[in-house]
């Protein structure tokens, strides 16, 4: 009989008594003077006794369709206390006979005016529950549906006991009415709270995407989410992932009390789960599927443990609730987010799944992510070596270095290239060059322009005919194709010298620093490849002796950093100085050091140096 | 990068830096100023302080096109860094180098 909230219900059916009036005055202050629950259903159910009742119960629907009693006041000391005990052994089926069960079901109230034993034992939950009713002498009775909404929250019972006086119509209308008011306060307590969590769950997805979008170490972004959760949703949070050997992971693990820490690294130390574990985190990688346990009764945790120890285990960490969400990948499940909670704090509830599935759905996404990031650096590790010589021949009474320094993030592959090649009867080409552009278009015409030159060179082309070969290379590319910049130097000894000859095609000079730290630039400026109609390449000759170094370097090196802040070729050559007191491959760290403090962090094309350095000892004859 | 429109050119005023992230807008903005179809463009590059490979392809490329269509692509000298560029790159020779954005082309 649900009743339109205006109409002022049992003052208008009926005469109402002064203590009916008090009583909902007061109800009334009681209701709105708090909006926690379980104090302000107690305040109710104190406030009948003992004016409209001797025993009150008020009973609320969970959301699993259970009933239980959040409040239950008495006018006898203790028997409140012996019915929550009772209640908490036999909970009312919500399908049974009790007038609880039959009032949330259909939502009207129900009068017993008298009670016998025959009728108490009809509907009792068990002997215990009857011999309890009986002895205590249940005699007439009001249940009223808590209604809000259209929906009905749960039942307030007000029970008179032995010889009291029976309940009539007037009585059930005031019962009816301050369930009424309850009702309001419970929903709009429920509002709040709903209201509440969608706030801090707002504030904790926030907080969740920043974490999970701020690195791409997943195992460390794992660890944050977990110091997220815990304690602002639950009281445990661990993290398992699907290795690639197929095995369950736990990345990662935290626990609101340190001493429980503990305990959770043991049990998942000695108790892995294994995939293929019916139940668990194993279950929910397995199917996909969430899984929420409000209710851990002894008996299941006893079937779930795999011995003694295990279980012994599982009790101290003492679970009032579990929540397993899957981490979906775009493949399928990934992994799991576990929560749980567990003492006296907070339990988990329907509302916070779906928070932890949000978080999951993010973290899955994060951990994807990651791999993938994982994944295209080994990608573009290898390809680089692909573009880069495993190592530098070696040239007797000479050595030769090399440092490079892909820009950017780890995954873009680098434009620069250098190659040694040695082509007989005393002949060497060292090459280094540079393709505008980054990323895998760049890699590939990387590739070909190395690859070009090397084939270029061994079937017996001048260094001007190398690189018109790769300049037509280059045209037959796609319009809108790349440039490209390359610096030759052959090599020619004999017993008395050692003959260079540098081409430059649209590259920085190479140096040559002398015995005492003195840089000149080599070669004349040439047209780079690949864009422009008919190259002008000049050969240019010149002669290293002892002690003296040759430098060959992408502009990547006086370029670092910001315009006004640049090394530059100046202060490149003002580097050179050091040249007498430094190994060659110290040398080259020194310059490629400098370098990167130029750029300050971001570095915005890729370093290469390569240097080639005569011992002052005559060349042994080949 | 601001654009002006002359009787028969269009005027490109760079600033600052032309690098790997600026090239892409300084592609478009050329193109935008091609689809005018001037008889001249003109890259105004006075202000320009540092031009690094990927802004040098982005302006070899315009000139490129607009010597297959019969139409000029003009500079006016930038910094030193952007000048020595050219020079090591050896496009000097190539690219039509102004005193000044309005500086008559015959």
């Amino acid at each position: 009989m649900p009743r339109t909230p205006e109409e002022p219900v049992s003052v208008n059916a009926h005469p109402v008594s002064d203590v009916a009036i008090g009583l909902l005055i007061e109800a009334g202050a009681v209701l709105a003077s708090s909006l926690d629950l379980s104090t302000t259903m107690g305040q109710v159910a104190q406030l009948t006794v003992p004016r409209l009742a001797d025993l009150c119960v008020i009973d609320l629907v969970d959301e699993e369709g259970s009933i239980k009693d959040v409040a239950v006041a008495s006018a006898e000391k203790g028997l409140a206390r012996e019915l929550e005990q009772l209640r908490a052994h036999y909970p009312l089926d919500p399908d049974g006979g009790h007038p609880v069960a039959g009032v949330i079901r259909t939502g009207e109230p129900v009068l017993l005016a008298e009670m016998s034993s025959t009728l108490l034992s009809s509907f009792a939950q068990g002997s215990k529950h009857a011999r309890f009713m009986i002895e205590n002498g249940y005699s007439s009775a009001v249940v009223a549906p808590l209604l809000a909404r259209e929906r009905t929250l749960g039942a307030l019972s007000t029970l008179r006991l032995k010889a009291g006086a029976a309940y009539g119509e007037e009585d059930m209308d005031l019962v009816v009415e301050l369930a009424r008011r309850a009702a309001l306060a419970i929903d709009n307590a429920r509002l709040f709270s709903e209201l509440q969590r969608t706030q801090l769950a707002e504030s904790f997805m926030s907080e969740a995407s920043r974490v999970l979008a701020s690195s791409m170490d997943y195992a460390d972004t794992l660890t944050r989410v977990t110091r997220l959760v815990v304690p602002r949703i639950a009281d445990w949070c661990a993290i398992d992932v699907v290795n690639e050997q197929e095995e369950i992971e736990r990345v990662a693990v935290h626990h609101s009390d340190p001493a429980q820490l503990e305990l959770a690294a043991r049990l998942d130390r000695d108790y892995r789960p294994k995939p293929d574990e019916p139940l668990g985190v194993p279950e929910v990688i397995r199917t996909g599927t969430a899984r929420i346990y409000t209710d851990i009764p002894p008996e299941a945790l006893a079937d779930y443990a795999r011995d003694s120890h295990h279980l012994e285990l599982l009790s101290a960490i003492g679970a009032t609730a579990v929540i397993i969400v899957p981490m979906i990948g775009a493949a399928g499940p990934i992994g799991a987010i576990t929560l749980v909670s567990s003492g006296s704090s907070h339990k988990l509830s329907r509302a916070d799944l779906a928070l932890a599935e949000r978080l999951a759905r993010r973290a899955g996404t994060a951990v994807e992510n990651a791999h993938l990031y994982t994944e295209r650096s080994r990608i573009a590790h290898t390809l680089q070596q692909a573009l880069l010589p495993e190592a530098l021949p070696e040239i007797p009474g000479a050595e030769i270095q090399a440092r490079y320094c892909a820009a950017g993030e780890l995954n873009e592959v680098g434009g620069d290239f250098y190659d040694v090649l040695y082509y007989g009867a005393e002949r060497w080409m060292l090459m280094i060059g540079d393709v505008c552009g980054k990323g895998p278009r760049a890699a590939g015409v990387t590739a070909l322009a190395r690859h070009t030159l090397r084939a270029a060179a061994i079937s017996g082309q001048t260094s001007t005919q190398m690189l018109d070969t790769l300049h037509r290379a280059l045209r037959r590319q796609p319009p809108g194709a790349d440039l490209c910049t390359v610096c030759l130097v052959t090599m020619e000894r004999t017993a008395q010298r050692t003959r260079l000859k540098v081409t430059l095609a649209g590259h920085p000079p190479p140096l040559l620093i002398d015995a005492h730290g003195r840089a000149r630039t080599l070669g004349q400026p040439g047209t780079l490849l690949g864009v422009l109609d008919s190259l002008e390449l000049n050969e240019t000759g010149a002669e290293l002796g002892p002690d003296e170094t040759l430098l060959l370097y992408t502009d990547g090196v006086p370029e670092a950093g910001r315009s006004n802040t640049q090394l530059g070729e100046d202060g490149l050559i003002e580097l050179c100085r050091r040249a007498p007191s430094l190994s060659l491959g110290e040398l080259l760290e020194h310059i490629e050091h400098v370098a990167l403090d130029h750029a300050q962090g971001s570095l915005r094309d890729d370093l290469a140096l390569l240097g080639l350095r005569l011992s002052h000892l005559e060349p042994p004859r080949r | 990068m601001d654009v002006r429109l002359g009787p028969d050119r269009v005027v490109l005023g760079l600033h600052g830096e032309l690098d790997l992230l600026g090239a892409p807008l300084l592609e478009e903005e050329i193109e935008k100023a091609e689809t005018e179809a001037p008889a001249i463009v003109v890259l105004d590059l006075q202000d320009l302080q540092f031009v690094d490979s990927a802004g040098l392809r982005v302006i070899l490329a315009a000139h490129e096109r607009s010597r297959q269509q019969g139409k000029e692509l003009a500079l006016t000298p930038g910094s030193e860094q952007v000048q020595r560029l050219f020079t090591i790159a050896g496009v000097d020779e190539h690219l039509r180098i102004i005193g000044s954005p309005d500086e008559l082309l015959v």
